[in-house]
């Protein structure tokens, strides 16, 4: 890294992500079905997240080959877990 | 060498140079970055599934403590990671003293963090919830809000004193500015992962009035 | 960069602890693995041994057994509980401490970074940290003998509810807890061993070592640590949230209502089959651990010895790409008579179908690499064949389970057993052996017999297929696994004469491991001395002496000049081209 690295982009960005986390607090709030509520929220985190990612930690200013290495692989294993849901509330005897 | 560095720079997996340009630290810590978010995600998903799974959920967090507390964690985190990024710039510009000063407010803001939360947890512990079971219903929201929440703050935990060992060194002349890039990059990640544990933990748990 | 610049050559350290014990040096590393897997693989197989004698001989009193287990064995009359507890052990054990250990992290760290021309691996302190931990795992696991109530009885997969309840058996208190602990280090370790090899294989290649000249044993190595990185975390996260239930009265995987030891539980809430969807998320991607490295050896040492290119190096990469990514896709193919979504279990069934596309890749590149080779029949090359007749053998059993209509009727039979054994267990097992027969001259200074060598592959060979082609038909016949004995149940009374004949055979090839192992102990301190590059083949780990010095090239680091497999090239005086070679 070279010297004097601008401060106002990431100041920016923490800004930004201040805004988004109020933006879901109110959100959370509003009368909506659960499903859309939650794909709202998660939208929402998504998009902070890839900014954490692409500004405080650096990935946007890597290699691409980096981004690739990493990213699309976890991305990946962690839509596979949604194969669990169609099971959720089964084989789980409940009445006792 | 005979290779000369451009040639390098053109190919940069043809070996004998680092293809991304960074040191072996700062790719290994995201590799393990990504194991981790593994972890928390299998946490995140077994969540989900359990409470799809549940007749009925809990929604016990009012706007104030509950929300209010973890709004303001969050933003204390958010701040934290900034001021990081902070650290690692002075760092990178060979100000150690900036940075040390930087890294000491990050950490403050890791005990902050954890000083809220501990807070929480214990007037969610006085209103009765514990791991095996809450006034409110399905045992299983306090098993998973503690134990999300719990590897959370242990990670948070994990941080503060791996950023105390870099500013101590750092205060002493030693680390490069990459050791502390790297250690950067573990305390967003802890960020990043509160990022998703909010709104599923608490905001998908509002008491709507 | 903080490292300090490099020194021309650098010694091993004095002490005997910083030189053998706590090594940073990944040939030491690699050969404590190897030992730990070897002595890991001997539990295994005795308990293999006492389950099979067991099982034809269930009234039969052993001393031994006495000896061994005083409450398991009482008079020396074997319980069920025993035999169970037996039958995790010997599971755990081969999985991970054998079949985890061995290809990977064994010849791995020793000859990753040979191979690619490094002077180590990235992290030399996490990689010993990385092996002490696995030691520790293996101390811990092995530990759950000893504790009251002994070992667990849930098999490597430890499936709850009981798996949950420390009251639903003797060995499932402290050993229960005990064997989480274990596979939660074992976790932890690997996690550290893949961080490890993956950064290796990125940044410290050596000069003009591209990606397409590496050879295939360092894709099979960077494949599956990668495998390892993505699946491990995910195993440690289900085995805490396993230990919570049973340690902090959490529910995760307890359903409400249940009754064990007609006792009511005060669990309710959790999912049996969560903890099924998570274990199998690691565990399928787990079989492709213990076989990936195999196959790029197989490769590897196919080529060496019918002194010709692997056929399809490409595909042989993308096959094993590809094989990495499916495999994560079909866990499911485990549950299909867990009470799962009927519908996700079409879906896993074509995936996994899907999943004999880059495995028949492979066996066909494999066939290509041979054909028309000046074959040379050394040992290593005899176990690389059998290792393909193996994965060929046990693949097709894959198929038939991998039907939801099939594996309702075949599920939990010997059927399942024999496949699982023949394609992960001794198709990987054959890996091993081929990989040390192959590099042992490399690591030891020394050759290893071989008329002993072949005669323990002809031997061992035939034996594998005496005890698990017959088990097959014993689970087509409806043979239930996991019985400790069979005396109560008439229909299976017929099948008693092929037991007995399974069991025979097993004790014979059991025999003939101890050909491996007087060869392997006689060779290291009186083999004949072997050469630098005693097979004549292309790899880096070749140019440096035999067994290599402690810096690995003498601080001078290659240069790389050719692909891996450069045998046999027109126009040169030898039939093969070194790497390092202009």
């Amino acid at each position: 890294m070279t010297a004097h690295v601008p401060v106002r982009p990431f100041a920016l960005v923490l800004g930004l992500l201040l805004v988004l986390t109020v933006a879901e607090v109110v959100l959370a709030y509003f009368h909506v079905p659960p499903a859309m509520m939650l794909t709202a929220l998660l939208g929402l985190s998504v998009l902070k997240a890839g900014y954490i990612m692409a500004y405080f930690m650096h990935l946007k200013f890597e290699r691409f080959g980096l981004f690739l290495l990493l990213v699309p692989a976890t991305v990946f294993c962690i839509l596979l877990f949604l194969g669990f849901l169609p099971d959720a509330g089964r084989g789980m005897m409940e009445g006792a | 060498m005979s290779v000369s560095k451009a040639a390098v720079l053109d190919r940069p997996w043809a070996g004998g140079t680092r293809p991304f340009a960074m040191g072996s630290k700062k790719l290994g810590m995201w590799l393990f970055i990504v194991s981790d978010t593994l972890t928390f995600a299998t946490l995140l998903i077994v969540y989900t599934y359990l409470r799809m799974a549940a007749p009925s959920w809990p929604t016990p967090f009012h706007f104030s403590p509950g929300i209010l507390f973890a709004t303001v964690m969050t933003f204390v985190l958010l701040a934290s990671s900034f001021t990081m990024v902070l650290g690692v710039r002075a760092m990178s510009e060979g100000d150690r003293k900036a940075a040390v000063r930087w890294i000491g407010a990050t950490m403050t803001g890791g005990l902050l963090f954890i000083a809220l939360h501990l807070t929480e947890w214990r007037s969610l512990i006085a209103e009765g919830m514990r791991p095996f079971s809450n006034p409110w219903g399905d045992p299983l929201f306090g098993a998973t809000f503690f134990t999300i929440t719990g590897l959370h703050m242990t990670h948070v935990a994990a941080g503060v004193l791996y950023l105390g060992v870099i500013a101590a060194g750092v205060a002493r002349g030693r680390f490069s500015a990459e050791d502390v890039e790297v250690s950067g990059l573990y305390w967003h990640f802890v960020d990043l992962v509160w990022m998703f544990v909010f709104p599923l933990v608490y905001l998908m748990s509002v008491s709507l009035p | 960069m903080s490292e300090p610049a490099a020194v021309p050559v650098h010694h091993a350290p004095r002490g005997f602890v910083r030189r053998y014990i706590f090594s940073t040096d990944h040939k030491v590393i690699g050969l404590q693995y190897f030992f730990l897997a070897l002595f890991s693989v001997l539990v295994g197989m005795l308990l293999s041994l006492a389950m099979r004698y067991h099982l034809t001989n269930p009234d039969a009193k052993v001393r031994l057994f006495e000896m061994l287990w005083p409450d398991g064995a009482a008079g020396g009359l074997m319980t069920p509980e025993l035999y169970l507890s037996l039958m995790t052990i010997h599971g755990t054990i081969m999985v991970f401490f054998v079949l985890t250990t061995a290809p990977q992290s064994g010849f791995g760290n020793y000859f990753l970074p040979l191979q690619i021309g490094a002077e180590d691996m990235a992290f030399p302190v996490l990689n010993m940290l990385s092996f002490w931990t696995t030691f520790l795992a293996l101390v811990v696991l092995l530990a759950a003998f000893f504790v009251e109530g002994g070992a667990p009885l849930g098999g490597w997969t430890a499936y709850p509810p009981l798996s949950a309840i420390p009251a639903a058996g003797p060995g499932q208190g402290m050993g229960m807890t005990l064997w989480i602990a274990s596979v939660g280090l074992f976790c932890v370790a690997s996690l550290m061993g893949a961080i490890n090899f993956i950064t290796t294989i990125i940044d410290l290649r050596c000069t003009g070592m591209t990606l397409a000249r590496m050879p295939l044993t360092v894709w099979g190595w960077f494949v599956t640590a990668i495998i390892s990185l993505l699946a491990f975390g995910v195993l440690l996260a289900a085995a805490v949230l396993l230990l919570l239930d049973r340690g902090a009265g959490t529910s995760f995987y307890v359903p409400g209502g249940l009754i064990v030891n007609d006792r009511l539980l005060d669990h309710k809430g959790g999912s049996p089959l969560l903890w099924q969807h998570l274990f199998w998320f690691f565990g399928h991607p787990e079989v492709y651990i213990a076989i990936l490295p195999g196959m790029g050896l197989v490769s590897q040492v196919l080529s060496v010895f019918a002194r010709k290119p692997v056929f399809g190096y490409k595909a042989m990469v993308t096959a094993m790409l590809a094989i990495a990514v499916l495999g994560f896709v079909v866990w499911g193919h485990h549950m299909f008579v867990s009470g799962m979504s009927p519908y996700s279990a079409i879906a896993f069934s074509v995936l996994t179908m899907t999943i004999g596309v880059p495995s028949a890749i492979k066996t066909f590149n494999w066939i290509g690499t041979l054909w028309g080779g000046s074959i040379r029949f050394e040992t290593p090359l005899l176990f690389a064949a059998g290792f393909v007749s193996l994965f060929v053998a046990g693949g097709i059993s894959g198929i038939f389970l991998g039907q939801p209509t099939l594996d309702l009727y075949l599920h939990d039979t010997y059927f399942v057993v024999a496949h699982f054994h023949m394609i992960m267990g001794v198709a990987a097992i054959f890996g091993i052996f081929a990989a040390t027969y192959y590099w042992f001259p490399k690591m030891f200074g020394r050759s290893m017999h071989s008329a002993l060598g072949k005669a323990h592959f002809y031997l061992t060979f035939i034996g594998v297929y005496l005890i698990f082609v017959p088990m097959h038909s014993v689970g087509l016949a409806g043979n239930p696994r996991r019985y400790p004995d069979f005396k109560e149940f008439e229909f299976l009374a017929e099948l008693g004469g092929a037991h007995t004949f399974i069991s025979l055979a097993a004790y014979f090839t059991a025999a003939v491991q101890l050909l491996f192992l007087a060869n392997l102990f006689w060779s290291m301190w009186k083999g004949r001395p072997a050469a630098a590059n005693p097979w004549e083949a292309t790899t880096l780990e070749w140019t440096v002496a035999s067994p290599p010095p402690h810096d690995n090239f003498g601080g001078v680091t290659p240069q790389v000049h050719q692909g891996a497999y450069e045998y046999s090239v027109p126009g040169r005086s030898r039939d093969y081209v070194m790497q390092s070679e202009p």
